[in-house]
């Protein structure tokens, strides 16, 4: 037998020039066939791929719209996988989940977007409300100045100022004074025409520490339209803060005329008005034994708030509450002019260690801004 | 190929083209490209394709029925086309290339080309869990080998192409250059620092360039950009590497039993085996649809955080039995893509229960469905550099590289402790090929065996009588001679032996007695089938007498180890070591010989 199967030696490789140009020609048509072929496919395919994503995105917005957040995430996300440039899916993807509770995800679906255009307004805000509800509020603020500065494809103006009130929200809510009336100024010329706007201005510009501006707001409002009430409510709001008790109880009244139907808001207001003036013993025109008279009121009451609210456990509480109640025993026997004085300064050191242990509680409003007033 | 005559090219063409074939270097770059953009193209098309047909099979709102009947029929038809017409296009095309590059010279028809094309896109269309990359990898570097040999290329040539269009395949398969490159030179060539480096890289970039020009610039999956949150975390890092691993090794040894139990099944049912993957993958399917198809949607929903703990076990678990069974079949697909599929579910799995237990210290479990990938992709397909290199390029995110690394090296570790041979070298082995290791594809400049052989002498058959045989081997000095039917090689039979039954008188006694008596009397397994490959070291050669106590072995092919290519004897190991006579050696440590 002869020996088995030897592996047969492949031919030996030959082509020659002409079979070598001629399948250098075919390769180069094939190239140029492919890619046409390709780049039509690839055509067909987005524009189905696109149609079929902005399909998912409508369903999943009207689904989160009706609050079936769950089914319409699914929607919104399979709309994102298929047409993952479109940032707008992603953002709403992110905003449902968010709505969901599930900031951290909604992060990592924005994370991504921003780096692949970190100047768009959309996403930025979207970053912005996430940070805020995970509480990194430094974060969060940078975000939304750069919404705020950010490309905005359509309604760029619109978007900008909600950006920024979102902000304005959130810094009144921190209660970052400064921040806030940074945050207001700039946008109080820009609102001259919608009255709406400027009130709600005016009415941070309390909140933000500055009532004067306020005042100028609503003043310039009333003067456009006397019978506006609400004007009135935010001057009197205004007033208060300035400690101006007298000229808000005013304006509350003129307000109660011109909308006698919100009466039952507004006696309150009224009524809490009358509480600081009684209670206030800087105001003017009051005779000394009034004013020591309030003066220990104000001492009386400021120690039963802080009884409510920190309790008299803590040994350095208990040891002011003793040293308040000596004072006010011994101011008995001090003379009236130096017993307001002593009071007023008892009151005040009660009323900063009550502010930096507890949040003010509504039942507390009088005294408070009677405090204020003092304070300034 | 319409036929030109050379007398009809301008002169200047001709001396053009007659230098560039002269100047091989310069050939080999112009080639990298052409064939990068062509591959990049091809591999272009059959995804879109793949994606096109999908979308036709499984429309919005199909029933759940349809998502058992489609993969049944489209393994049924592939199941056909595979037996009747394109049998070398089963499987992944990993070890076809493989098996190309070291055992034919480099020789992938253009047949099995298209039939991997068409077999891949109706399997993976039809919702086969299986992957595109190794199949991209085999039409590449099929494509590459045809242009090869249509211009006339040399075998070497040839060869060093392969790799080329595969790592083209490869860039525009999976979107990732770098690693491309990577694994062609790690898996398919077995040398990272292998000549044809740079032609991979030019290959890679144009087919990447292509990819972009026509799909734009999309990663395979959009990952948010995850990062370590405390170090404590590379703690669990270091759990997930070793489910990884053990996933890993699950996996592939079911894969491997699984085929195993096919290949012993009637030859007549090959065509009809790829429908029982089909059905499978059907019923499983029905339940749960994320286990249909390569399942990259699922995949990306998971790095990005969509998980629920639950749902990825479950998903792990059914893709591994998916994907086992629809391979096994013999259905046309790769494993590429699975791998990834189930390290996504296991690393999610694992970040959900870390992130459940220590939600303040750890990141999300997308985090761990990334890195799981690689870990998963390192246990399985056995190349850490690549899978590193990957996840990177998929991401591109160099913060999640460090737990990446250690959890990718303990899969792989894991792996390779756990189960010895990689996938693709077992794959080939099942069906017979003896791809040469990692480890023989870098021995450097050792002496190989086919420095050293000779042709082989005529065989001794099994009915041949002891007489004839001893008539045969008197005159020669061979200590033992080949044995071999119609078939092929059989076995060795020792001259001695035949001497010691001539002279006992059983002189009617065939060779295959012999064998059969020899092989009981004192166990000896010589009579077995020693052999060696060319590309083997002659230190090999060696060892191997060395374990049997011939002095004479048979060269065989790798492709099929009873075709004979040569002998190696003891004396000719020895001239090519410069030593004259064995007499010049030290027998204490050489006793058997």
């Amino acid at each position: 037998m002869k020996t088995p199967l030897f592996q047969p030696a492949a031919p030996t490789p030959t082509a020659t020039v002409a079979e070598f140009v001629a399948t250098f020609a075919v390769i180069l048509g094939a190239i140029v066939g492919l890619l046409l072929f390709d780049t039509a496919l690839a055509r067909v395919d987005l524009t189905e791929r696109k149609a079929y994503a902005a399909r998912e995105f409508g369903l999943g917005e009207r689904l989160t719209a009706q609050g079936r957040t769950e089914q319409g995430i699914e929607h919104l996300r399979t709309a994102s996988t298929l047409d993952g440039d479109n940032s707008a899916y992603g953002v709403a993807l992110a905003q449902a989940i968010l709505a969901d509770g599930r900031p951290g995800e909604a992060e990592q679906i924005l994370l991504p977007l921003l780096e692949r255009n970190e100047t768009d307004g959309a996403t930025t805000l979207a970053m912005a409300r996430v940070l805020a509800k995970e509480g990194k509020l430094d974060e969060a603020k940078s975000y939304y100045h750069r919404a705020i500065y950010g490309l905005w494809p359509v309604g760029a103006e619109k978007n900008r100022t909600a950006a920024r009130f979102e902000l304005i929200d959130l810094l009144a809510h921190a209660n970052a004074r400064q921040e806030l009336l940074a945050e207001l100024l700039p946008i109080q010329a820009d609102s001259t025409s919608d009255v709406a706007q400027r009130k709600k201005i005016a009415r941070l510009f309390v909140v933000a520490g500055s009532p004067a501006r306020a005042v100028l707001t609503f003043r310039e409002l009333l003067r456009r339209d006397p019978r506006d009430a609400d004007s009135y409510v935010g001057l009197a709001e205004a007033a208060l803060s300035l400690g101006d008790f007298a000229t808000a109880r005013i304006d509350l009244l003129a307000a109660q005329k011109l909308m006698p139907e919100d009466s039952v808001s507004l006696r309150g207001r009224i009524a809490l008005t009358d509480s600081v003036i009684s209670l206030d013993p800087t105001q003017s025109g009051l005779s000394l034994p009034e004013q020591v008279r309030r003066s220990r009121n104000l001492v009386q009451m400021t120690l039963t708030s802080m009884r409510t609210c920190l309790g008299v456990q803590a040994p350095q509480v208990a040891a002011a509450l003793d040293s308040a109640s000596l004072l006010l025993v011994a101011g008995r026997a001090a003379g009236q002019a130096q017993s307001v004085e002593q009071n007023l300064s008892l009151a005040e050191q009660l009323w900063g260690l009550r502010r930096s242990r507890c949040a003010p509680e509504a039942q507390d409003g009088a005294l408070t801004l009677v405090h204020n007033r003092i304070t300034k | 190929m319409p036929a030109i005559r050379v007398s009809a090219l301008p002169a200047r063409l001709v001396r053009m083209v007659e230098d560039l074939r002269r100047k091989e270097d310069r050939l080999a770059l112009l080639l990298s490209l052409v064939i990068g953009a062509l591959v990049g193209l091809v591999v272009v098309a059959f995804i879109l394709l793949t994606g096109r047909l999908t979308a036709l099979m499984y429309p919005a709102g199909g029933s759940g029925w349809r998502r058992i009947a489609v993969p049944t029929i489209g393994s049924l038809v592939t199941g056909y086309l595979l037996f009747r017409y394109f049998p070398l296009a089963r499987g992944s095309g990993i070890p076809q290339t493989r098996a190309a590059l070291f055992i034919h010279d480099g020789r992938i028809s253009i047949r099995s080309v298209v039939g991997k094309f068409v077999c891949c896109s109706i399997s993976l269309a039809t919702g086969i869990p299986l992957g595109r990359e190794g199949p991209s990898v085999y039409i590449g570097s099929g494509l590459a080998s045809v242009i090869a040999r249509r211009l006339g290329l040399s075998r070497a040539q040839v060869r060093s192409l392969i790799p080329v269009g595969g790592a083209a395949a490869l860039a525009a398969a999976f979107n990732t250059p770098i690693a491309a490159v990577l694994f062609s030179l790690e898996e398919i060539v077995g040398d990272l620092h292998a000549p044809v480096l740079g032609s991979v890289v030019l290959a890679s970039a144009a087919s990447w360039m292509v990819l972009h020009l026509v799909l734009g610039d999309n990663p395979l999956f959009h990952v948010p950009s995850y990062h370590l949150v405390s170090a404590a975390e590379l703690g669990v890092y270091v759990v997930l590497g070793i489910v990884g691993g053990l996933t890993s090794v699950t996996f592939v040894k079911l894969l491997l039993w699984l085929r195993a139990r096919f290949a012993k099944m009637p030859r007549a049912s090959l065509w009809i085996q790829p429908v029982a993957g089909g059905l499978t993958v059907g019923i499983l399917g029905y339940f749960a649809p994320q286990v249909l198809g390569v399942g990259y949607d699922q995949v990306e929903r998971v790095l990005n955080g969509d998980v629920i703990l639950k749902v990825v076990v479950v998903l792990a678990i059914l893709k591994i039995i998916a994907t086992s069974v629809a391979y096994a079949s013999g259905n046309a697909g790769g494993i590429f893509g699975p791998s990834l599929f189930i390290g996504a579910m296991v690393g999610a799995a694992v970040g959900s229960v870390a992130h459940m237990a220590f939600p303040g210290s750890t990141a999300g479990p997308g985090a761990y469905a990334l890195v799981g990938m690689g870990a998963a992709f390192a246990g399985i397909i056995r190349t850490p550099f690549t899978s590193v290199v990957m996840i990177f390029e998929v991401t591109r995110d160099y913060t999640i590289i460090v737990p990446l690394m250690i959890s990718n090296l303990i899969a792989f570790y894991i792996s390779q402790k756990l189960q010895k041979e990689p996938i693709y070298d077992a794959l080939a082995r099942q069906d017979g090929l003896h791809l040469p290791t990692r480890t023989s594809r870098t021995q450097g400049s050792v002496p190989l065996v086919s420095s050293a052989s000779r042709d082989a002498p005529e065989s001794l058959t099994p009915e041949m009588k002891i007489s004839e045989a001893a008539e045969r081997v008197k005159d020669n000095v061979l200590e033992s001679w080949p044995v071999a039917d119609e078939l092929g090689l059989v076995g060795m039979v020792r001259t001695r032996h035949i001497v010691h039954a001539e002279e006992q008188g059983k002189l009617e006694m065939t060779i295959e007695r012999l064998m059969q008596i020899a092989r009981r009397s004192d166990g000896d397994k010589s009579v077995d089938l020693p052999h060696v490959h060319n590309d083997q070291p002659l230190s090999r050669a060696l060892a191997r007498m060395r374990e049997n106590g011939h002095k004479v072995l048979p060269v065989v092919s790798r492709a099929n180890a009873r075709i004979m290519l040569g002998i190696v004897t003891y004396a000719d190991i020895l001239k090519a070591f410069g030593v004259e006579s064995a007499d010049d050696l030290d027998y204490k440590d050489h006793p058997d010989l």
